[in-house]
């Protein structure tokens, strides 16, 4: 439903195995009999501490880095073993939520954090603690990423990786097609239309909702004021003309058929007939997507290795956007304490948000860390202009789902997917989706 | 929820067996003083029977069914998103904003569609196989293996690689091209109006084994004599199936009709995972249960999605009770009628 992270869906092997999937961290210690009841909050660093970790990574490369720092973590501190646990990112979101409202002793200590609306409705239920962030990942980690993890003016989680938005393409399919890199909404249409006519047409995976649904988000920032996103974010309402604007656009665009046959029955994740898929085996030519991209058309390849054409460029300029046309949406993946998490989980959220540590994150889950101390270790020219997008972007707005929440966000989705399938015409539906989410429940 | 009516009639009827008969003595066997033999008492023996052998199955129902019913009826009076207690109690609200949502009487609509479908395909096709299934000739168990095989896949797997198939990109449609009789083929089998069709042709696929399997039961249990002295009046083969073979068959039909329209009634898997949940209404295949996946957990409406869990169950329970008292009452009178009646 939010947008959906990198290493989402697999192969329905791993995905079956997942559930079962529980690693401990390597260590010698034998300890595992201390609930983390024993710890609760004022619990003394001395005494033997275990925590238990959620992670939405089922695959090779990512759960190992996890293995790892918790392995990492327990050498420089004895006392504290941290088991990792490994969740499928579809059933994420209803596990964590269905544990924490169990509470204490079924609660992860440490797990996967969207941020936003989601991360909000746990504050707000008190199910998340505070997290104390050191100076040195303080000032190593932007603003606007960690402000995704804020609420209240404090901190409940630390972004690992930001995964900034925008087209996601294949050099060499533009290029077969004589198409140039395109700036404005426009120019993007012109080439949809001939990359179509060579056969290769650009991508959406309309059946899973949100790869659409971020096709107006991205509208709504070219054709928003920061003022209005800002505005939109605090009341959840799309109460700007600018967002019927962008409904309009985006109808505009769509109107021009852009996108591959069939697209709302076509998933954007997981299989070779999924877009990320086609994209892979040079099938359509490029889709609109977060920074996970690379790392999941990478693992779809025929030799599963990373596209090596790939390439990146922001979303295109709308004409008379309210905008700033270098504006940034972006996501992050990051990770909090829950409300009854011993003070170590703390500790340990700094230690892998440490240069060192997201170094390695960055190269197992093929990402843009959020430490900036560790971006200088992106090397795939795809993800690099990805990065260079985001640090030139004046300002940046979480993904509208994320930053919603699942209901409004949900009903976002819902209206867009009905607007650019064809069941609606009227963009104005779109906006009061949003508005009227709240009739439901 | 099938169960509900009938196991909650059950318990009536022994409990009037215990406690409308008086005198008697401690000499009767227990089972002629349960239910049946009136006029007697039951030994304190015999109630300790009772309850120990109906305990666990009472037990198991009350925490998984009535349990649960309660509990999403009490989630279905607050707007509740999942996250802490439910505070915000909001009366019939979400059940007002249900019953006038187009987009659920859409899916109802979707749902009586279906059961009446399934009812007029599957019937007469289930009951033709099952009577050529059960002659003697060659090849009838590869047959009956092969039609049995899409009820035994699971739905999460056969839904999975039909939603690869179907789609205008899919094998279908480039299969069909391929055999270069009906040119470029680009039917779109799951659109809006292909896609009420698909699903009735995929559930027939799906589930005519089990109706077979029913049927097939059935027919064991008509006795052999019948047919032997018909053939021996002279009756035709046609005949014997008309006069013979359906009557006899009528309550296992109207079981399997039963179950069929409870089935079609909480459909969910194979329009979720074929189409998926922002297709289904669309392309008309969304069902109630579809409709309360999509506003329940998957948009964190948790009060909401109990409430449209509800009406889905009172729908159910009324079309289920119906059906009960108006076409099963001949097969069951006596199991689930009669305590009724006594109590009159």
């Amino acid at each position: 439903m939010s947008f959906i992270p990198m290493r989402a869906k697999r192969t329905a092997l791993a995905a079956a195995a997942a559930g079962l999937l529980l690693s401990t961290a390597a260590c010698g210690s034998s300890d595992n009999t201390s609930d983390n009841a024993d710890n609760g909050d004022g619990g003394t660093s001395s005494g033997p501490v275990t925590m238990t970790l959620w992670t939405n990574s089922t695959t090779g490369a990512g759960l190992d880095f996890f293995t790892n720092a918790a392995a990492a973590y327990h050498t420089a501190n004895p006392n504290v073993t941290i088991k990792v646990q490994s969740v499928q990112n579809e059933d994420y979101d209803g596990k964590l939520q269905t544990a924490l409202q169990a509470g204490q002793g079924s609660a992860p200590d440490i797990m996967y954090q969207r941020g936003g609306g989601k991360m909000l409705a746990m504050v707000q239920a008190g199910q998340l603690g505070e997290v104390n962030v050191s100076s040195d990942v303080q000032s190593n980690i932007s603003a606007g990423a960690m402000s995704i993890y804020q609420a209240d003016g404090k901190t409940y989680g630390i972004p690992l990786s930001i995964t900034p938005e925008g087209i996601w393409y294949s050099k060499d399919l533009f290029k077969k097609a004589g198409v140039e890199i395109p700036t404005t909404i426009d120019q993007l249409a012109d080439a949809a239309k001939k990359l179509k006519a060579a056969g290769t047409p650009l991508a959406v995976g309309g059946k899973d909702g949100w790869p659409a649904a971020h096709w107006y988000y991205m509208f709504a920032v070219r054709d928003c004021s920061q003022d209005a996103l800002n505005k939109a974010a605090t009341s959840a309402k799309f109460d700007d003309d600018c967002f019927l604007q962008a409904g309009k656009d985006l109808g505009a665009f769509v109107a021009t058929n852009p996108f591959e046959s069939d697209a709302f029955n076509v998933a954007a994740q997981g299989s070779a007939a999924s877009t990320a898929g086609l994209l892979a085996n040079h099938k359509v030519a490029g889709e609109l997507m977060g920074a996970w991209e690379p790392g999941v058309v990478g693992d779809l390849t025929p030799n599963k290795k990373p596209l090596a054409d790939l390439g990146y460029f922001p979303f295109p300029a709308t004409a008379n956007g309210g905008g700033d046309p270098a504006a940034m949406m972006q996501g992050a993946d990051g990770y909090s304490c829950s409300a009854w998490a011993p003070k170590e989980c703390s500790d340990f959220l700094n230690f892998i948000a440490s240069p060192d540590q997201e170094t390695k994150y960055a190269a197992a889950f093929s990402t843009i860390p959020a430490n900036k101390a560790a971006q200088g270790s992106v090397t795939d020219s795809a993800t690099k202009s990805a990065l260079e997008a985001s640090n030139n972007a004046p300002y940046s707005v979480l993904f509208l789902d994320t930053l919603f929440g699942s209901t409004v966000g949900g009903a976002l989705n819902t209206a867009v997917v009905n607007f650019m399938s064809g069941q609606t015409s009227d963009p104005q539906s779109i906006v009061d989706a949003v508005n009227n989410a709240s009739d439901k429940g | 929820m099938s169960d509900t009516p009938q196991a909650s009639s059950a318990l009536e009827s022994s409990l009037d067996g215990n406690t409308t008969v008086g005198g008697g003595t401690d000499s009767v066997s227990p089972l002629t003083a349960v239910g049946r033999a009136p006029r007697l008492r039951t030994s304190w023996r015999e109630r300790f029977e009772i309850t120990l052998l109906s305990g666990p199955a009472i037990l198991v129902f009350v925490a998984f069914v009535i349990a649960p019913v309660i509990a999403a009826i009490y989630y279905g009076f607050y707007r509740w998103k999942g996250f802490g207690p439910p505070t915000d109690f909001i009366g019939l609200h979400n059940y007002k904003v249900i019953l006038s949502d187009p987009e659920f009487h859409r899916a109802v609509l979707h749902n009586f569609e279906i059961v009446a479908l399934s009812l007029i395909i599957q019937g007469p096709l289930a009951i033709l196989l099952a009577l050529l299934l059960n002659r003697k000739m060659r090849g009838r168990s590869i047959i009956r293996v092969l039609v049995f095989v899409p009820w035994v896949v699971s739905e999460v797997i056969a839904g999975t690689g039909l939603s690869l198939m179907l789609p205008v990109n899919g094998a279908i449609n480039a299969l069909l091209t391929k055999m270069q009789i009906f040119g470029d083929v680009h039917v779109s089998w799951l659109g809006p109006h292909m896609g009420l069709w698909t699903l009735m042709a995929i559930l027939t696929w799906k589930y005519l084994g089990f109706a077979i399997i029913l049927l097939m039961a059935g027919l064991q249990n008509i006795p052999e004599e019948l047919y032997e002295a018909a053939s021996i009046d002279g009756a035709s083969y046609w005949q014997m199936q008309r006069r013979i073979t359906l009557p006899l068959l009528g309550p296992t039909i109207r079981i399997w009709a039963f179950l069929s329209i409870i089935g079609a009634l909480q459909l969910f898997d194979l329009p979720w995972i074929v189409w998926g949940e922002f297709n289904v209404d669309r392309d008309g295949v969304s069902t109630m249960a579809t409709y309360m996946a999509h506003y329940g957990p998957r948009t964190g409406l948790y009060g909401y999605g109990n409430a449209v869990a509800v009406v889905l169950f009172v729908i159910s329970l009324i079309v289920a009770v119906l059906y009960q008292r108006i076409v099963l009452s001949r097969d069951i009178s006596g199991a689930v009628t009669d305590g009724k009646k006594k109590k009159r």
